[in-house]
């Protein structure tokens, strides 16, 4: 070509720690809201309160990594704690009838795949909005939960493997370590697969993806399909740490979810968003929810308040993209 | 202004006088004259940018002239801003537009009263409203119920619709922005019935259309517009085309052709008696290896079917299409991508950038798998690739993954085009790829699309701006009506000529 241009910089690594300014935020709102609680509330520092903060969080995070992928895309799940609670319970009923503990852990992941894959085909083959194909499940979900328990907890026998996913290794409750992992694997996923680069292609510009050639319809549903089996995972850590399946069960989970995923900034308009930022939101989440709890609130009242928080951090979310919108495209 | 009036302003309806507006980099406007007398239908024709919309938004109060002033009836605007708007909108001036404005879920009726729908006491009557509908589409000469919900409408009957709404209150002068460009060669003789009635009340029409056939039928004069200037005002019964096409085109003479012989080697894309109803009626063609083809068509003639059916994105019903003598019609569009066919979208904006994503991203998105090592994306090869692509290209970019959204139309353009160069793809299909970008960046794409050519790429150049595919084209065919009415072949396309095919 006549043109000269020069050569540019070559930048994009994994960049796992180049914070921007959404992280950089959340780190100052994180140590002020730790050594806050530190200071004023009895019983927070304690190496207990560290543990249980942690396996607070895995349970929130490991659906959310996958709810990342979904708002990336643009798209929403309102189904994870339906899902974590039916998983739940089909795995105690499985246990309960002396299936395999292995076989019935693979059968309730199968089950939270094959139910997310059919919400991520009524959005990707028939264009029933995620909103609508999850709220189904949300309410189908538990209802079919309480319907097959009567609302009472279904036990089983003690379970070996169970009990090493209920509790610590190497000084650290299990559930965490999987959460680690999964994080690990959830930030390779999404930064440096093809799979990973085209959920940000779609939730960029759908239109344009296909273009390209990208499916995106099997995207969709693939999206669908890991959170499915994210919230499965989640009601199986979940089955191990409370010794039975429980209908009622992840009550609200899917508004702590989707909160840590916003606050961790993620777009809601999909195409923009961070593992990491997840990872900092639920953090965020857990720290407060704790700390009210340790600090006797009305349990009614911290509803409220974790209403609040999610308004507002869905409000700060579109402020801050529509500022850096307007400083990254100027004008137009 | 106390320049005296060169036509009874009795008479006329609406007048532009010395109207001169200037843009940032153009003079859209240039000491512009225009009037328009009650009940007459006057045609508006000029090139891309040849300043008609801009003339349009004067009249609807839309652009504030920089200098001269714009009259409706008798009184001049004076406001700025939304004001000037509501100020023409009172005076009686209403506009349609291409793109249809009507909500189909709700009613002719409802439709025609947008927004200000009769009522009394904060209730509406729907009595009153569907009586008032009812009247004004039977002024226009149609045969329509108003309690018809718009969604059952056809696309002519909806611009009918859209033309009724503007019989709202008291107009005096009516534009019409390319009405027919979506419509069948069929259902534009119910649309010419409404231009007439509203001619007959006394309204003044402003047609804005390049189909010679249906200006001659509408329109006793045409204005002609050229680089920001009214070239000259014609009456249609006397004047032929070629004198119309001397107005819009000027005296620009042929220049800077990058073709010199038409070349071409084996078919390698043949398309057989393609059609899609009803834009198109059976088109055939070979496109050869090395070869810039162009198609060449009046908007709404059907170029962009064409491409899409082609390109596999709309279902192909009549017709063949073969690739290497492979009959493809039936294959989707991405079986087509990967036997090496690649298009680039009309709109770049909304089908062909991926805003957030790097110009490295935008770019192998075509097909990560070239840039990964056992299904993981290697940083090094996607910089290696992009760069590469960068630099024969040419864009112009800071860095290799700075988001693509803020890159020029131009660069943004180059980035779409190159992620096919990326993917090896051999037939490009590129639909309006200079659309909005700037004229450096327009050679710099004819360019582009002459060495890939010469790479044994074949390419087919749609573009609405003829003066631009006798540049880069090797061959045109000119779509009308449905089929191919012409072929010219380099060397020698004549602007003039090609403009005449597709008028």
């Amino acid at each position: 070509m006549s043109v000269t241009t020069t050569t540019p910089d070559r930048r994009r690594g994994f960049r796992l720690l180049a914070l921007d300014m959404n992280e950089i935020g959340l780190i100052v709102i994180l140590l002020l809201l730790y050594f806050g609680f530190g200071a004023t509330t009895n019983g927070f520092l304690s190496a207990n309160n560290h543990l249980s903060l942690l396996r607070d969080a895995a349970s929130i995070a490991i659906a959310a990594w996958a709810v990342t992928l979904i708002i990336i895309a643009g798209e929403i799940d309102v189904s994870v704690g339906p899902m974590v609670a039916f998983t739940s319970v089909c795995l105690a009923f499985m246990l309960k009838a002396d299936v395999n503990v292995a076989l019935a852990i693979l059968a309730a992941l199968a089950i939270g795949g094959a139910l997310g894959t059919f919400a991520g085909s009524l959005r990707a083959y028939f264009g029933v909005p995620s909103f609508v194909a999850t709220l189904g499940l949300w309410s189908a979900l538990r209802g079919m939960s309480f319907f097959t328990t009567n609302a009472l907890p279904v036990t089983f026998p003690d379970n070996a493997f169970l009990d090493i996913l209920a509790d610590n290794m190497f000084g650290i409750p299990t559930s965490a370590i999987v959460m680690l992992v999964l994080f690990a694997i959830f930030s390779f996923v999404s930064q440096k697969t093809a799979y990973g680069r085209s959920i940000f292609a779609v939730g960029g510009n759908a239109n344009a993806a296909e273009l390209c050639g990208i499916n995106v319809a099997r995207i969709r549903v693939l999206i669908f399909t890991t959170s499915g089996v994210m919230a499965a995972l989640a009601g199986v850590l979940l089955t191990a740490r409370l010794g039975s399946g429980n209908a009622g069960t992840a009550s609200g989970l899917e508004f702590d979810v989707i909160a840590a995923v916003v606050i961790g900034g993620t777009a809601l308009s999909g195409g923009r968003g961070s593992m990491l930022g997840t990872l900092l939101g639920v953090f965020v989440i857990t720290l407060i929810g704790n700390g009210l709890v340790l600090r006797g609130i009305n349990p009614f009242f911290q509803e409220v308040v974790r209403g609040v928080i999610i308004v507002a951090a869905v409000l700060a979310n579109i402020l801050v993209t529509r500022y850096r919108e307007r400083r990254i495209f100027g004008a137009c | 202004m106390q320049t005296a009036r060169k036509q009874d302003p009795q008479t006329l309806v609406a007048a532009v006088h010395g109207a001169t507006k200037q843009y940032p980099g153009v003079l859209a406007l240039d000491d512009v004259d225009f009037g328009i007398r009650r009940g007459e239908v006057r045609a508006l024709l000029g090139k891309n940018g040849a300043g008609k919309s801009t003339l349009i938004r004067l009249l609807t109060g839309a652009t504030v002239p920089d200098s001269g002033d714009v009259t409706i009836d008798g009184a001049s605007l004076t406001g700025s801003g939304t004001q000037r708007t509501v100020e023409a909108a009172r005076l009686g001036v209403r506009a349609v537009y291409q793109e249809l404005s009507l909500v189909v879920g709700m009613s002719i009726a409802e439709n025609l009263f947008l927004g200000r729908w009769p009522s009394s006491m904060g209730v509406l009557s729907h009595g009153e409203m569907e009586d008032q509908a009812r009247e004004t589409l039977a002024r226009l000469g149609l045969k329509l119920d108003p309690r018809r919900r718009v969604a059952t409408l056809s696309p002519a009957e909806r611009q009918l619709v859209e033309i009724a709404r503007v019989m709202i209150g008291e107009p005096k002068l009516v534009i019409l922005d390319e009405p027919t460009s979506s419509l069948a060669a069929a259902e534009v003789e119910l649309l010419f019935k409404a231009v007439r009635s509203l001619a007959a009340a006394g309204i003044a029409v402003i047609y804005v259309s390049h189909r010679m056939s249906e200006i001659r039928q509408i329109a006793e004069a045409a204005t002609v517009m050229r680089d920001g200037k009214v070239a000259g005002t014609v009456e249609l019964a006397g004047a032929d085309t070629a004198e119309i096409i001397r107005l819009m085109l000027g005296r620009s003479g042929q220049e800077d052709w990058l073709v010199g012989e038409a070349r071409g080697g084996a078919t390698v894309l043949s398309v057989r008696g393609l059609a899609v109803p009803p834009k198109l009626a059976g088109v055939s063609f070979d496109l050869r290896c090395g070869e810039v083809l162009g198609f060449a068509g009046l908007l709404g003639s059907g170029r962009t079917e064409l491409l899409r059916a082609i390109g596999g994105l709309d279902a192909v019903r009549v017709g063949t299409v073969l690739l290497d003598e492979k009959d493809i019609t039936r294959g989707s569009y991405g079986e087509r991508v990967k036997s090496g066919i690649g298009m680039t979208p009309e709109s770049r904006k909304e089908d062909g950038i991926m805003p957030l994503l790097g110009v490295d991203e935008n770019t192998v998105a075509t097909d990560f798998s070239k840039v990964a090592v056992s299904g993981v994306i290697s940083t090094s090869r996607m910089a290696e690739a992009a760069g590469d692509i960068i630099r024969r290209i040419g864009i112009k970019t800071a860095r290799i993954d700075t988001p693509v959204g803020t890159l020029s139309g131009g660069n943004q353009q180059k980035v779409v085009i190159g992620r096919w160069v990326y993917a090896g793809s051999r037939i490009l299909l590129l639909d309006e790829p200079t659309r909005g970008v700037d004229v450096e960046a327009k050679s710099q794409i004819y360019a582009i699309i002459r060495q890939l050519a010469e790479q044994g790429k074949s390419i087919i150049f749609v573009s609405s701006e003829i003066e631009e595919l006798p540049k880069v084209c090797d061959r045109v065919l000119v779509l009308k009506d449905g089929c191919f009415v012409q072929e010219f072949v380099a060397p020698g396309i004549e602007t003039d000529a090609l403009m005449a095919a597709c008028l």
